[in-house]
């Protein structure tokens, strides 16, 4: 049922996306932006935040992203043959590359800012200026 | 392809999960639901700007068949989800529909379009 109720989500998601976006996109990045309130807002909102795609806190994060690339490439090699495909490869592996190299600095950064909360919250009284609390961290 | 170009174009993939990955969760945080429509039409509506929408695009497009700033989002914000303590094995379920999903869309607007 759960895998019936993320394959819904994502199809939609799929769906939408590779086609009214390209309608919009034609009024240049207005349109852009326009595409992005009514397509991805609601999107958004009915897989990530409803949750209908089913992610769950402790696992792997699969953003409704995956599906509408692979959608858009789906949808260009049906009606344009595999050539199509063939030819985007160089773009696929170069976009999934700079993808995982984002999400690998995106972690790291992420740690480092956890880890200057954390520091911020333990604090002895807070509005201590950075100074000050490397000075007590020092001295423990 | 030119070497620029290439570059340019893993950037762009670089771009759009990391200001998912550093912003979208906070706009929903400080803001609720209404952060993630605010995110959704500044972070996917501009960096869609750069990625595909000015006239001469981050992303070159090499073929004919459109390769999507989704796919950068998919791949680099489960990879950042992966590194800062998620599990592999039980996403991959969600993975598989993920994928089924993008096919059957594909599917479906091959149809009519």
């Amino acid at each position: 049922m759960k895998f019936f109720r993320s394959l819904a989500g994502y199809t939609i998601a799929g769906l939408l996306v590779m086609s009214v976006w390209d309608g919009l996109g034609a009024y240049g990045i207005f349109g852009g932006y326009l595409a992005a309130i009514i397509i991805i807002g609601p999107l958004w909102f009915m897989n990530h935040y409803v949750n209908l795609t089913g992610n769950e806190d402790a696992n792997g994060f699969v953003d409704m992203g995956l599906a509408i690339g692979v959608a858009g490439l789906m949808r260009d090699t049906l009606m344009k043959g595999t050539d199509a495909l063939v030819g985007s490869i160089p773009t696929i592996s170069l976009v999934i590359l700079g993808a995982v190299l984002g999400g690998i600095v995106a972690a790291a950064f992420e740690k480092s800012m956890a880890k200057e909360a954390e520091r911020d919250a333990n604090a002895p009284e807070p509005g201590m200026t950075e100074k000050e609390l490397s000075r007590l961290v020092s001295e423990e | 392809m030119t070497l620029s170009l290439g570059i340019a174009t893993m950037l762009g993939g670089f771009l759009f999960p990391f200001v998912i990955r550093m912003a979208w969760g906070k706009m929903v945080d400080s803001w609720g639901p209404i952060g993630g429509w605010i995110a959704a039409a500044f972070i996917v509506g501009t960096v869609w700007c750069i990625n595909h929408g000015i006239a001469t695009p981050m992303i070159t497009q090499s073929g004919a068949a459109w390769v999507d700033q989704g796919l950068a989002a998919g791949v680099g914000v489960w990879v950042a989800s992966v590194l800062v303590g998620g599990n592999v094995r039980k996403s991959l379920p969600t993975i598989s529909a993920s994928v089924c999903g993008g096919i059957l869309a594909g599917v479906i607007l091959s149809l009519f379009l």
